[in-house]
C-alpha cells in the first residue's frame, strides 16, 4: 500500500485515507500526499469536514484534570520572554554572537525550555526509519510554525539565536517587550501572592515569611490553611535547568514532608499550591533545590525557608 | 475559498465563540493578559488531553506550555472560517502530544505491544464532575453506538498516537479492516451527533467552553 508513489494519489485514494487523516493516523508519506492533494484538488472533499467534524468531540471524552497552578506562571513567563513575529528569520548570525558576548545570560528563559526536555529528550537521535519525522495531520496547525520549531530543535545554537533576537529587538526600540516581560513577571508573582493570602486569610491558618541566608536570595511567603491547603509564592529564584526543580517542604520536628515541585523560568518567580496536613506548632516551610522531581529528603541547606506562625488575632 | 475543498457551513457563532475570537485577536496584538485569559479558559481541556495522550504529567505540562506558546506566536494566522478558537487550540495540543509520544516511542526499546494500552474510550462513570453536562452525555451515547473494535481502533489512533498501520500490527488485524473500523466508527459517531442536534460538520464546539 505504501509503495504507491505519493504523487500519484488519485481522488479516490485520498478519500480512502481521510478518516485516518483527520485522526492524525497516517504514515508520514501518506499524510504529506493527502495534504498536497487537498491543497491542489479542484474537486470538493466534503468528507474531510464530515470526518473532521467528529474529532473535536473525541476531545470532549477526556477526563478533566486541572494542571498544576505553577504551569500558568511558566506559560506566561515563556510567552513574555518570546520575541514576537518570527524574529529568528531576521537575526543575522553576527548579532547572535554579539548577543552572547554581551548580556545574553538572563534575557531568555532557558529554564522554561529546558523543562521541555522530557518531551524532546532524544536530542540528536535520528528517528527510526519506520517512524520517520513525527508528523500528524489535524487540519489547521501551522506547518510554518512546525518548521520553525524543527529548525530550533535541530540547531544547537537555537538558544543563542533566541537570546540574541531579544537583544536585537531591544536594540531596535523594542522596549515594549521588556516592559511586557516585567509586567508579566509582576503579575505572575502578584497572583501567586494573592493565592497565598487567600489561604492565610482562613481562620486557623499559619503563614511563614520565607527568606534566604543571604540578603538578596530568594524570598517569598507561604501559608498553610486549616484544611492542609498550602500555597507558596517565591521570587528571585535562579531559573531551573534540565530536570532540576524546586521542591517545597513542610518540616515538623524531624518529619520532612515533600509538598510538590516546580520549575522556574527566567523571571525567577515560582508558585505552588498543594495539599498537606493541617499546620502544627513550629512548622517550617521551605524550598530546596533538587536535581529532579520526587525527592524524599531535601537537599540542604534549604534555599529559602521560614517558620509558620498563626496570624495574631486582632 | 468555498469551491476548493468544500468549506463547511458555519453554524451560528455563539457568544463564547465570539469572545474567544476577541481574545485571540488581542493575543495576536501581543497582549499577555489576553493569553492569560485564553489559558484560563482552556488550560483544563488542554492539560487533560495532553495527559490522556502522554500519561505523564511533566510531559503534559510541557506540551500545554508549547501549545500556548504556539498560540502566542501564531494567533495572527488563525483562520476564522476553519473552526472555533477552542478547536484550533486543542488541535495544536493534540498535535504536539502525538508528536511527543511518537518521539518517545522512537527512542524506547520496548516494543509497542508491551506498553500499557491507553484507557478505553468508553467508561460511563469516569466524569462525575461533568455528568450533568448534556453534551458529554450525548457524546457518550454516540460512542456507545460504536462496536468495541471500532472504539479501540479510534482510541489507539487518536489518543494512542498510532498510525493505522501500527493499529493493525498492534491488534493483529489486516490494515483494510482497521481502516474500515475507523471509517465506520467515525461515521456512526457523526450520525449520532447529528441526530442529537449537534453540529458535526463544523468543528464548532465553542458552546462547550470551560467553566
Amino acid at each position: 500500500m505504501t509503495d504507491r508513489p505519493a504523487s500519484a494519489m488519485t481522488h479516490d485514494d485520498v478519500r480512502d485515507l481521510v478518516p485516518g487523516y483527520v485522526l492524525g493516523a497516517l504514515e508520514p508519506d501518506e499524510e504529506r500526499a493527502v495534504r498536497e492533494h487537498l491543497a491542489t484538488c479542484t474537486e470538493p472533499h466534503p468528507d474531510v469536514d464530515a470526518f473532521g467534524g467528529v474529532v473535536p468531540y473525541l476531545d470532549e471524552t477526556v477526563e478533566l484534570i486541572e494542571p498544576p497552578a505553577s504551569l500558568k506562571a511558566r506559560v506566561l513567563a515563556a510567552a513574555a520572554a518570546e520575541p514576537r513575529s518570527t524574529p529568528e528569520v531576521a537575526v543575522p548570525a553576527t548579532t547572535a554572537r554579539d548577543g552572547i558576548a554581551g548580556t545574553a545570560a538572563t534575557p531568555q528563559s532557558p529554564g522554561t525550555r529546558d523543562a521541555a526536555a522530557p518531551a524532546t529528550r532524544a536530542p540528536a537521535a535520528p528517528p527510526a526509519p519506520r517512524q520517520g519525522p513525527p508528523s500528524i495531520v489535524v487540519p489547521f496547525p501551522d506547518e510554518q510554525e512546525r518548521a520553525v520549531r524543527e529548525r530550533r530543535r535541530r540547531s544547537p545554537l537555537r538558544w543563542l539565536a533566541a537570546a540574541a533576537a531579544v537583544l536585537a529587538i531591544v536594540a531596535l526600540g523594542g522596549w515594549n517587550l521588556l516592559l511586557q516581560r516585567q509586567l508579566a513577571t509582576q503579575q505572575t508573582f502578584d497572583s501567586a501572592v494573592a493565592q497565598v493570602l487567600d489561604v492565610a486569610a482562613r481562620p486557623g491558618s499559619q503563614t511563614a515569611i520565607l527568606h534566604a541566608d543571604t540578603s538578596n536570595g530568594p524570598r517569598g511567603i507561604a501559608s498553610v490553611g486549616p484544611d492542609g491547603t498550602v500555597a507558596f509564592a517565591v521570587r528571585d529564584l535562579a531559573p531551573t535547568t534540565g530536570a532540576g526543580v524546586y521542591e517545597a517542604w513542610a518540616v515538623s520536628g524531624d518529619r520532612q514532608t515533600p509538598l510538590g515541585s516546580f520549575s522556574v523560568a527566567a523571571d525567577g518567580s515560582g508558585q505552588l499550591v498543594a495539599r498537606t496536613s493541617a499546620p502544627t506548632a513550629g512548622l517550617i516551610l521551605g524550598l530546596s533545590r533538587e536535581p529532579a522531581p520526587g525527592a524524599t529528603v531535601p537537599t540542604l541547606p534549604m534555599i529559602t525557608s521560614g517558620t509558620a506562625t498563626a496570624a495574631p488575632s486582632s | 475559498m468555498s469551491e476548493t475543498i468544500g468549506t463547511p457551513k458555519r453554524g451560528p457563532a455563539t457568544a463564547v465563540d465570539d469572545a474567544d475570537r476577541e481574545i485571540l485577536a488581542r493575543v495576536a496584538a501581543g497582549e499577555l493578559n489576553a493569553l492569560e485569559e485564553l489559558y484560563d479558559r482552556y488550560r483544563t481541556m488542554a492539560y487533560s488531553i495532553a495527559l490522556r495522550i502522554t500519561g505523564e504529567s511533566g510531559m503534559a505540562e510541557d506540551i500545554v506550555q508549547e501549545a500556548f506558546l504556539g498560540a502566542w506566536r501564531n494567533a495572527g494566522r488563525y483562520v476564522e472560517g476553519r473552526g472555533s478558537v477552542k478547536t484550533w487550540l486543542l488541535s495544536i495540543v493534540h498535535h504536539r502530544a502525538i508528536d511527543a509520544i511518537r518521539r518517545r516511542r522512537a527512542t524506547t526499546e520496548l516494543p509497542d505491544r508491551e506498553e500499557t494500552p491507553p484507557p478505553a474510550l468508553t467508561a460511563p462513570d469516569i466524569w462525575p464532575e461533568v455528568a450533568g453536562k448534556l453534551l458529554r452525555l450525548e457524546i457518550l451515547a454516540a460512542l456507545r453506538t460504536l462496536s468495541d473494535v471500532q472504539r479501540e481502533a479510534i482510541e489507539l489512533a487518536y489518543f494512542g498516537g498510532l498510525t493505522q498501520q501500527e493499529v493493525a500490527a498492534r491488534t493483529d488485524t489486516p490494515l483494510g479492516t482497521v481502516k474500515s473500523r475507523i471509517r465506520l466508527g467515525l461515521l456512526a459517531m457523526r450520525r449520532e451527533l447529528l441526530g442529537a442536534g449537534l453540529d458535526a460538520s463544523d468543528r464548532d464546539l465553542s458552546a462547550m467552553a470551560e467553566p
